[in-house]
């Protein structure tokens, strides 16, 4: 088949597009004008949502929170799903289909149903409600953003004959893990963790559900403020598709050329 | 083999390595969401009971599950057609860069949920949104009171900006894996291409559909935010429901809520094996 | 007119010429062969009969038809691709009915004709199964089963065995070849392997970044090489340096060659003698040098190829090969001393440009 387009596949991708950024350019609009409720275009621009946004005492709180929350899911990922990942390749991989069950049940639990099952169980304290708990529901609903590139670069590099060839050339473990498989793998890792960072730091349903008020995330507030004041919703908006965009254009970045949509995108909303 | 002796031992101790995890995955995912469907099948004194399920058939819990389906089962399918179009144009853009380009703009849209994402809809479409004024400015056409942002057919257009770009990043590589050689076969042996498409091009498409409608279901079958910052309790979909039971609401008994966690659950669980069978069907033939 | 009949066909992709200026009649229950290396033009000229690319000049006709603009589905070529191309969603007797089916054809005619097919190429119990539960070599066979069916005016090959392993491939050529033999059908196959088109075709032709290096009969290909390409690429081919002295001899470094050198090649012209190795005799006494050309040296290597030995021999500077038989190689050394004899026949000399 030649590559062509109709006009109406053109008209078709025009509409997809616009209907993709017309939210997100009208929301940063929206973050800095002064009044904009009658006329197509603002009357007059203005940071001052920013500035209550950050004056806000729950401000650096929630962004603190969230990121507490997200850096301990990326580090979970990185010294806990990675290992485990590579080792199963390795060493174990008649494993390796029940590693691959296990990473495909997050997608199906609901962030509801997970949330309500670990309240249910966990409600004694200390660790009833906790942050703890809330890291750990994160970790279990994150890791296979971090498991599907690594597990992917693992097979797109022939661990065995890399190690077997590194081994013959007589290097041992730590090398091997250091100099030859990690170098390999390293796209995924990275983008594994951008992953698990933005999606954690967007994550609603569980912060929501397990800690609530006792521990806010920042989507816990922008989720408040769209019920209180649409301009600081809107900043707020903006500063979490800014984190959003970043991370994304990162994962892009590291993968590099070879653009390869899979499941992994699908998150729990 | 000289260490053939030596294999049972070694992957005994390597399994040991995989301990941790699993213990992680028990503590947290596994135990708890089997407890869950025990509490589920137990009254209040802890006896054997199916009056959990027996409540959940009560209209507002038969409604929400019906709501959750349709909202779910609609967005899938729109969401499948278009994003089948779409992605069919994408596929044939003649430039590699805007192939990217919008390969990766479905990408960061598709992990766009929640409430940023249900916030820009209202920035947009809500009473005084831009779209809307736009509307009644331009085109004289007035959205309020027949559609509004806050209900069903705003959360239609809402869960559609994720499902769609979802839909595509799913389906190009369906389109890269038609080889050439197929079109030009069935072209050499005389056939045009509705002939090709009606009996080759979609056929082998029709697995990777599959495996993507059930996947959107699910996506938004799970979806919780998004809705919750919308509609609020005014929707009355089974994740809300869910949500109800566990911040206490008093009007949602905690044994309706294992229930419907148990059902959704089994709805779930139904997706994701249409999703592997058919995912692997598609693998066949890619082969 | 010949049957099949290129004229002056040139293919541009961008600014870069993948065939220039081809010329070629196929007469009609002949059997060509496109050989060359990859990006030759070879397959892009297959492509062009088949309707795949069209040309930026000169006309194809078929059976008296200008099919130059003609729409691929309405040309009546049967094409069989390198592999892979069979409808993974069809069964074997679908993949083959399909011609027929989009074309119209009563399903009576259509299942006789696929079981006429499928006997043909000695698949007759495989309707019921998918591709993927065939092997390559079935595979590549049902997919010439259904390009047959449609009865093609001509039968377009693009390198159909290359994909396959090599005892299929071998078996599977000598097939192809008394198909197209038993049917009489006009074919066209395009290959990058030169033993394969040499030992099925009736006519080759050799071609180099879009040019027709020479056209002929595979004996004329092998033995009468046109041009220094032509030599390389097919089989092995020594070749000595020289300047001419006359019409019948060449300078090769100190030593006199004795060659027959064509009439556009004048005295002190810069040439190759071209030498196949099976044309040299060694010898570990000096032979006679009255009928045949001489050159001494010694052997670097010896390489056992199974049915023979090719013994490689430095002569001052130039390494030459010759191939023996196991007889003679029992007496043979590495370093030894050797001379080498070839008869002024068996030497093609052409310019070194």
């Amino acid at each position: 088949m030649k590559k062509q387009n109709s006009i109406f596949s053109l008209v078709l991708i025009g509409i997809f597009v616009l209907y993709m950024i017309i939210p997100i350019i009208a929301t940063y609009m929206f973050s800095i004008a002064t009044k904009w409720d009658v006329s197509i275009l603002p009357e007059g621009y203005t940071l001052d949502w920013y500035q209550t946004a950050f004056d806000h005492p729950y401000f650096s709180i929630t962004l603190t929170n969230s990121f507490i929350v997200s850096f301990s899911a990326v580090l979970a990922g990185l010294f806990f799903i990675v290992p485990t990942t590579y080792w199963v390749h390795t060493r174990v991989p008649s494993a390796k289909p029940l590693l691959d069950l296990l990473m495909i049940l997050p997608f199906g639990i609901p962030a509801v149903v997970l949330a309500l099952a670990l309240i249910r169980v966990y409600n004694f304290q200390p660790v009833a409600r906790s942050p703890f708990l809330l890291i750990s529901g994160c970790v279990i609903f994150s890791m296979p953003f971090m498991y599907r590139p690594v597990s992917n670069s693992l097979m797109a590099i022939d661990v065995h004959t890399l190690t077997e060839s590194a081994l013959n050339l007589g290097a041992n473990t730590f090398q091997i893990l250091v100099r030859v498989i990690a170098p390999n793998i390293m796209p995924g890792i990275l983008s594994g963790a951008l992953l698990v960072f933005a999606t954690v730091f967007a994550e609603f349903t569980l912060a929501n559900l397990i800690t609530g008020a006792s521990f806010k995330t920042f989507p816990l507030l922008l989720v408040e403020f769209t019920k209180r004041d649409g301009r600081v919703a809107a900043a707020l908006s903006v500063i979490s598709f800014t984190v959003a965009w970043i991370a994304s254009l990162a994962i892009l970045w590291v993968s590099g050329r070879g653009h390869k949509p899979t499941e992994e995108v699908v998150a729990a909303h | 083999m000289s260490f053939s002796s030596r294999r049972p031992r070694q992957n005994l101790s390597a399994w040991a390595g995989v301990v941790p995890f699993l213990v992680f995955c028990l503590v947290f995912e596994i135990v708890p969401v089997v407890l869950l469907l025990l509490g589920s099948f137990t009254d209040k004194a802890g006896a054997f009971s199916l009056s959990n399920y027996q409540k959940i058939s009560t209209p507002i819990y038969v409604r929400s599950f019906w709501n959750s389906i349709q909202l779910s089962g609609i967005t899938a399918i729109l969401g499948a057609i278009f994003g089948l179009l779409i992605g069919y144009a994408i596929f044939n853009l003649p430039s590699p860069r805007l192939r990217e380009a919008l390969l990766a703009l479905s990408d960061v849209t598709t992990n766009f949920a929640g409430a940023p994402l249900a916030f820009a809809f209202i920035v947009i479409l809500g009473s005084s949104g831009v779209v809307t004024l736009a509307f009644e400015q331009y085109l004289g056409l007035k959205l309020y009171p027949t559609f509004s942002i806050y209900s069903y057919s705003g959360l239609i257009l809402a869960y559609l900006y994720f499902q769609l770009p979802l839909m595509i990043l799913l389906i190009i590589p369906a389109f890269a894996g038609l080889r050439r050689e197929w079109w030009e076969s069935a072209h050499n042996l005389g056939a045009n291409s509705w002939q090709y498409w009606r009996r080759i091009g979609l056929p082998i498409l029709t697995p990777s559909l599959i495996a993507g409608v059930v996947l959107l279901f699910a996506n938004a079958f799970g979806a919780y935010a998004t809705a919750w910052t919308l509609g609020g309790s005014n929707i009355t979909l089974v994740t809300i429901q869910i949500a109800f039971t566990v911040t206490g609401e008093v009007l949602h008994d905690p044994g309706a809520g294992d229930a419907m966690a148990m059902v959704s659950l089994l709805i779930m669980g139904v997706c994701i094996a249409i999703y592997q069978v058919a995912n692997s069907r598609a693998r066949r033939w890619a082969k | 007119m010949a049957y099949l009949d290129l004229k002056n066909v040139s293919k541009l992709f961008g600014t870069v010429a993948a065939v220039k200026d081809f010329n070629l009649a196929v007469e009609k229950g002949e059997f060509v062969s496109l050989l060359g290396p990859s990006g030759c033009g070879k397959t892009t000229t297959l492509r062009m009969i088949a309707g795949f690319e069209m040309p930026d000049a000169g006309t194809i006709t078929l059976a008296g038809d200008d099919i130059t603009i003609v729409p691929p589905n309405k040309r009546g070529t049967g094409m069989v691709f390198q592999a892979y191309a069979l409808f993974p969603n069809m069964t074997v007797r679908d993949n083959v009915a399909f011609g027929l089916e989009v074309t119209g054809h009563p399903k009576a005619e259509i299942d006789e004709r696929v079981r006429e097919m499928l006997a043909i190429v000695r698949l007759p119990d495989a309707g019921k199964r998918y591709p993927h539960q065939l092997s390559g070599g079935q595979q590549q066979r049902v997919a010439l089963a259904r390009a047959l069916a449609i009865r093609p005016r001509v039968l377009l090959l693009d390198e159909p065995l290359s994909a396959l392993d090599a005892v299929v491939r071998v078996a599977l050529r000598g097939e192809i070849r008394k198909i197209q033999l038993d049917l009489g059908i006009t074919t066209v196959y395009v290959t990058h392997d030169q033993e394969e088109a040499l030992s099925i075709s009736d006519h080759v032709v050799v071609m180099n970044q879009g040019l027709i290096e020479q056209l002929g009969t595979p004996e004329e290909i092998y033995r009468q090489p046109k041009t220094r390409f032509v030599a390389a690429f097919i089989g092995t081919a020594n070749q000595l340096h020289g300047v001419v002295v006359d019409r019948a001899q060449v300078q090769f470094g100190t030593m006199m060659l004795r060659a027959p050198v064509p009439s556009n090649l004048s005295a002190s012209h810069q040439v190759v003698v071209l030498v196949r190795p099976e044309s040299v005799t060694i010898h570990s006494a000096a032979p006679s040098s009255n009928q045949q050309n001489v050159l001494e040296g010694t052997i670097q290597t010896i390489t056992f190829l199974g049915p023979i030995t090719r013994i490689a021999v430095d002569v001052s500077g130039t390494r030459v090969v010759a191939d023996v038989t196991a007889a003679n190689r029992a007496a043979l050394s590495h370093n030894q001393p050797v001379w080498l004899a070839f008869d002024p026949e068996a030497c093609q000399v052409m310019a070194s440009q």
